[in-house]
């Protein structure tokens, strides 16, 4: 059903297409000439490697596809393939991403540019099939990039992203983006599928330079380290992790100038902000439904409230938050996620949010909203009581402020 | 002394083989000076585990007179400086280079300035400092009579080393060890058994004591010591430069942790190769007439060479205090030969002549091997000869 | 990039001892123990790969004590792996290596892989990544399983390669239990063969036959696809013994048929060194108690261990469909329907 389109700035020839955001992120792969993937089946990151395996099964790409034995294994043989110079693809779900724990730290640690999804699922047991982001949250500590897409076409605008960053010598970590489960993974959106030679112009060829495992040059990677060396080594992945915001800044606008989309700011997509005096910020899919409940609440009651999704949770882009942030009487923070026994019971970006914006002399009030767990969807009246607890911890009642509220949730 | 609030003392061990030697003397001495109402702590170096035959490792003991003076000495690795220091080996005083740190350094280096260096040893103080990095401040040497006692991991060699060093250290430390409370704690850690008490009160007569001052000692010892870039110096993704072909690491020898080195007769070497193709540290380098010369900087002592030699006293390992540094000696048999055989037949206490028969000296296999207490009927030092090797 | 390149060479089989390559290529200056068989080990593999080879190795003695940081023995590129990972880190990087030279993105040249695990590593928790790399055969890669029989970079503690009734950190012997451990040596190269067979070559060696052991790396990297070889290494700290005797303690492992030699090409057994001599009747097997009584793992052994130890070995002689390999037999009545071949090793039929 692909449908040819032309593109702004270059005329060239992009194609449109009907996609679930794992057939999006299965041709992110084909367009990146990736060298080495691996897949293991779990719901429901797993669509990518079917949609990818239809592709190399028809002649579309060239890609060592390895089945593997185990989450630990895809992770392991992606970061031996990428040590040796391939770009590389893999990713997993929920427990699965746990399954590969230790090869998922350890990548970040040896500076690996593994671009992986996380297609975000509730944790066993008991779990769930959706999406919940506490997979993905797992990982925010170890050096991994973190990004959140809330359609397919962001996913796969993410996904080249994502090699362009994670490959760049200033940076060298590893992306995850992360992709709700279901309501991203699963359902079809239209998607504009750019052009080889755009692309080929975005996305530079993978170059590991000088730490390449090859005999030409022979070095030794990862040997044992003690308490001499671990902190030196942990500040060099520190300074890697602060590059990437100006590198992700930078792709942003090469992105935005040969494909002509990307929103305004690389970290953060504003919605119905100019005039608002409350605000929701959340990552992923959940904006959707809050961008509804802002234009029905505008329209039926007036309320000056937006929407501001953040995009990259890692690096936290802690000036171009605070700076959106404290325009604002009154944030809610919605998170798909939980940290039990967090400061005020929080989820985790509620206390990063809270944690940004400490410093900061005017800030706004802030409150924790828990919601959609598991794959429950936020309906049209959850949607409401968020921004009217926000509104009303702005006007500083404190029995709403200064505190986590779980949405949709039975007594 | 009788005003200091706390005694540290440290035990610089061969990894393994005395690993088990090195616990009992630090506990016995904080349960001994428990016995006045002291209270104390006993621990490994932890950058030392997993520890490797031979190689130095460090266990601790720290007494104090109250709990807060002792919580100074606790959540450390080691004590940067200690009041005696105790070498249960005597090759040690050549400096320890020990596996989780980088380059040498002089066994009494954590030494206070008149502090005590004890070691194990049947040689004379002065032998023993002629092998001791030349002192930068005054100590005393304390002689305890015996041999190094190394045993494998699961058997203990109770051979009253711990004991011994107990009585020295009472001796040196009467206000925080007393002869008595020595001996009480040797008569529990020995279950009742009297001879602890001997061996306590022999070690308390019988440790000679000389003092050291500054400048005493040798120079002659490698300075192996290497400076830790920062992180914006240091390649990124934790990556070394590989070693050249030919090259040996530079920052490891290994030569510390050895307490014997094989020398080689090379009139009688029949150029069979097995001593260089069975050495797990590459140490042999074949000389243009093909035989298979030591690096002994590359040694660790293991003794493989010498057991899979099929000539007899062809490799002979020899105690690594009779020797005084690290060159390589094949040059010496190739520019004089009767001058090397005369310092192989020296060293080795063996004939450089097949011909003439041994000279009456037993060859050291005196590293009392590390198993020959574990198991009944199992004697390595009477060793069946080695079956043949599917290689020949 | 540095400007040396070492050259590509071929890998002959080594005729003897004298044909063994000269140049080093894990050097001296590693941290392991004095007598260290797996050291040897280490040395013997990329001696007998030679200069173009990539190593990974997962974690355990050999990670630990070779690779401290800020230095390293490797002259060949050499990259950490992990614990249950080297079948994974072997399939990774030949994987990569392959597409990277079909794109033309790297020169196209043979280059070895081998990925090395302790038996920790191997024979515990990589030997699922270990087994799926096996019927991965479009990728060249060596795993090298080096088995010293315990945990022995951690402190010795018990692990599947552990032999019966033998003390670790994890397995003492008390007053109430003499034997800790009583589970049997799980038989890696014997499943692995039986269990992968779309694998071209598998192998047990030990150092102690050092040529025999650089001859069977050789064969697994010369014939190619995803390849294992297991050495069992004497270990002087984990096994108590002085540590000049390691090379006699891998004799006295043969010699005994505990660890017998042996090889798996093409789907044929090939028995090697004195393991196919006792096979064919030409060398009587030592009895265990030889072996068992040097190492002070096994001092709390009494009589009826030994007699138990000595029993099970005979089993692998007498009764396993191929001795020391295949650990079972058919009934009586079906020898001749699955046209089993009871006529000793010698008299057999020659694949």
């Amino acid at each position: 059903m692909a449908v040819e389109v032309k593109t702004k700035e270059t005329n060239e020839i992009e194609t449109e297409q009907l996609a679930t955001g794992c057939e999006a992120i299965a041709e992110a792969i084909r367009l990146a000439d990736v060298d080495v993937m691996a897949a293991y089946p779990i719901r429901p990151y797993d669509g990518v490697m079917q949609a990818a395996a239809k592709l190399i099964a028809n002649g579309k790409m060239d890609v060592e596809y390895i089945v593997a034995d185990g989450e630990h294994s895809q992770f392991e043989i992606v970061k031996h393939a990428c040590a040796v110079g391939a770009r590389v693809f893999v990713g997993s779900s929920g427990v699965g991403w746990f399954y590969a724990f230790e090869a998922i730290a350890v990548t970040a640690g040896l500076r690996l540019p593994v671009v992986a999804i996380c297609g975000n699922r509730a944790l066993d047991d008991p779990g769930a099939f959706g999406t919940e982001h506490n997979d993905s949250l797992a990982v925010r500590d170890l050096g991994w990039l973190l990004p959140w897409a809330e359609t397919a076409q962001e996913a796969l605008d993410l996904a080249l992203m994502a090699w362009r960053v994670a490959e760049d010598k200033r940076v060298s970590l590893p992306v995850a983006i992360g992709l709700d489960g279901a309501f991203l993974t699963h359902s079809q959106h239209i998607v504009k599928i750019p052009t080889q030679a755009a692309v080929d112009r975005f996305l530079p060829k993978f170059d590991l330079g000088d730490r390449l495992l090859h005999p030409d040059n022979p070095i030794t990677i990862a040997p044992q380290v003690d308490q001499d060396w671990l902190m030196e080594i942990r500040r060099q992945n520190d300074a890697a992790m602060r590059n990437a915001l100006g590198v992700i800044r930078e792709a942003h606008a090469d992105f935005k100038r040969i494909f002509g989309r990307g929103g305004e700011s690389p970290f953060l997509d504003e919605y119905m902000t100019d005039d608002a005096e409350v605000v929701v910020i959340g990552q992923g899919t959940l904006s959707l439904p809050m961008k509804v409940a802002i234009r029905r609440l505008r329209k039926e009651r007036g309320l000056k409230i937006g929407l501001v999704r953040l995009k990259w949770f890692r690096p936290f882009p802690t000036e171009e938050v605070v700076k959106s942030l404290r325009r604002f009487k009154a944030v809610g923070v919605i998170d798909r996620d939980y940290s039990f026994g967090s400061p005020y019971y929080g989820g985790v970006l509620y206390n990063e949010i809270r944690s940004a914006l400490y410093s900061q002399e005017k800030r706004p009030v802030i409150v924790g909203f828990i919601a959609g767990l598991g794959g429950r969807e936020i309906e049209q009246p959850m949607a409401t009581e968020i921004f009217e607890k926000t509104m009303a911890a702005g006007k500083g009642d404190l029995a709403a402020g200064d505190t986590c509220h779980w949405i949709g949730v039975r007594e | 002394m009788a005003e200091e609030r706390s005694v540290s003392i440290e035990v610089v061990y061969r990894g393994i083989f005395q690993k088990t030697l090195a616990q009992r003397i630090c506990r016995s001495v904080v349960l001994a000076a428990r016995k006045r109402g002291h209270t104390g702590t006993a621990f490994a170096r932890y950058g030392d585990s997993p520890e490797r035959n031979g190689v130095p490792a460090k266990q601790f003991a720290v007494v104090a007179a109250d709990e807060l003076e002792l919580e100074a000495s606790m959540a450390k690795y080691e004590p940067s400086v200690v009041d005696v220091s105790i070498a249960v080996d005597d090759t040690l005083v050549k400096g320890v280079e020990s596996w989780a740190w980088y380059g040498r350094q002089p066994i009494w280096k954590p030494v206070r300035a008149n502090g005590w260096l004890l070691v194990t040893s049947d040689k004379k103080p002065d032998e023993v400092l002629a092998q001791t990095d030349k002192a930068e401040r005054p100590y005393t040497l304390g002689i305890v009579p015996g041999g190094a006692s190394f045993a494998g991991l699961w058997v203990y060699k109770d051979d009253h080393t711990d004991f011994r060093v107990l009585g020295a250290l009472a001796k040196i430390l009467p206000q925080w060890i007393a002869l008595d409370d020595a001996k009480a704690a040797s008569l529990e850690l020995a279950k009742g058994d009297q001879s602890a008490v001997a061996s306590v009160q022999y070690g308390y007569d019988a440790t000679t004591m000389r003092r050291v001052k500054d400048g005493e000692g040798t120079s002659g010892h490698e300075v192996l010591q290497f400076k830790k870039p920062g992180w914006t110096k240091m390649r990124p993704g934790v990556i070394v430069e590989a070693r050249k072909p030919g090259e040996r690491n530079p920052y490891y020898k290994k030569y510390g942790a050895r307490t014997m080195r094989p020398v080689v007769n090379f009139d009688t070497c029949i150029k069979c190769t097995m001593c260089w193709l069975d050495c797990p540290d590459e140490c042999f380098e074949v000389t243009p007439e093909g035989h298979y010369e030591v690096v002994y900087e590359a040694c660790i002592g293991c003794g493989i060479c010498a057991q899979v030699c099929p000539v007899k006293d062809c490799i002979v390992m020899v105690d690594e205090l009779k020797f005084t540094d690290n060159k390589d000696k094949w040059q010496l048999w190739k520019t004089d030969h009767s001058k090397y055989n005369s310092w192989f037949e020296d060293m080795s206490g063996v004939s450089a002549d097949p011909k003439k028969g041994a000279s009456g000296s037993v060859p050291p296999n005196a590293n009392p091997a590390a198993n020959a207490a574990t198991n009944p009927g199992a004697d390595p030092a009477a060793n069946p000869t080695t079956s043949a090797g599917g290689d020949e | 990039m540095t400007t040396e390149i070492m050259p590509a060479q071929d890998l002959p089989q080594i005729k003897g001892v004298k044909d063994v390559p000269y140049d080093e290529l894990f050097v001296s200056g590693h941290r392991t123990c004095q007598g260290c068989e797996s050291a040897l080990v280490m040395r013997h593999m990329v001696k007998a790969s030679g200069p173009r080879t990539i190593v990974l190795g997962s974690t355990g003695c050999m990670y630990v004590a070779n690779t401290t940081y800020y230095t390293t023995p490797w002259v060949v590129p050499w990259m950490h792996t992990q614990l249950g990972a080297s079948g994974s880190a072997a399939l990774g990087t030949a994987a990569g290596l392959k597409v990277l030279m079909r794109k033309g993105k790297l020169k196209n040249e043979k280059i070895n892989v081998i990925a090395f695990c302790g038996d920790g590593g191997g024979a515990d928790m990589g030997i699922g990544a270990i087994s799926a790399t096996l019927t991965h055969k479009d990728y060249n890669c060596l795993v090298l399983l080096y088995d010293n029989e315990s945990y022995a970079n951690t402190d010795i503690q018990l692990s599947s390669q552990t032999p019966y009734g033998a003390v670790t950190t994890f397995s003492p012997s008390g007053d109430k239990k003499r034997l800790m451990h009583t589970r049997w040596k799980k038989n890696v190269p014997g499943m692995l063969a039986a269990g992968h067979p779309e694998s071209r070559y598998i192998a047990a060696g030990c150092a102690a036959y050092a040529v025999d052991l650089m001859n069977k790396i050789r064969k697994a990297l010369e014939l190619g696809g995803p390849t294992f070889v297991h050495t069992l290494d004497p270990c002087p700290k984990g096994w108590d013994y002085h540590p000049q005797y390691s090379q006699e303690l891998g004799h006295l492992a043969v010699e005994t048929g505990i660890w017998p030699l042996y090889e798996v090409v093409d789907g044929v057994c090939n028995l090697t060194g004195p393991t196919r001599q006792i096979a064919e009747g030409r060398k009587k097997r030592k009895p265990v108690y030889e072996y068992l009584k040097r190492q002070g793992r096994f001092a709390h052994f009494i009589d009826e261990d030994v007699e138990h130890f000595q029993a099970q070995v005979d089993k692998m002689w007498t009764d396993w469909l191929i001795p020391g390999v295949i650990p079972f037999t058919v009934p009586a009545k079906d020898v001749a329907i699955l046209k089993i071949d009871k006529k000793p090793m010698h008299e057999q039929k020659t694949a």
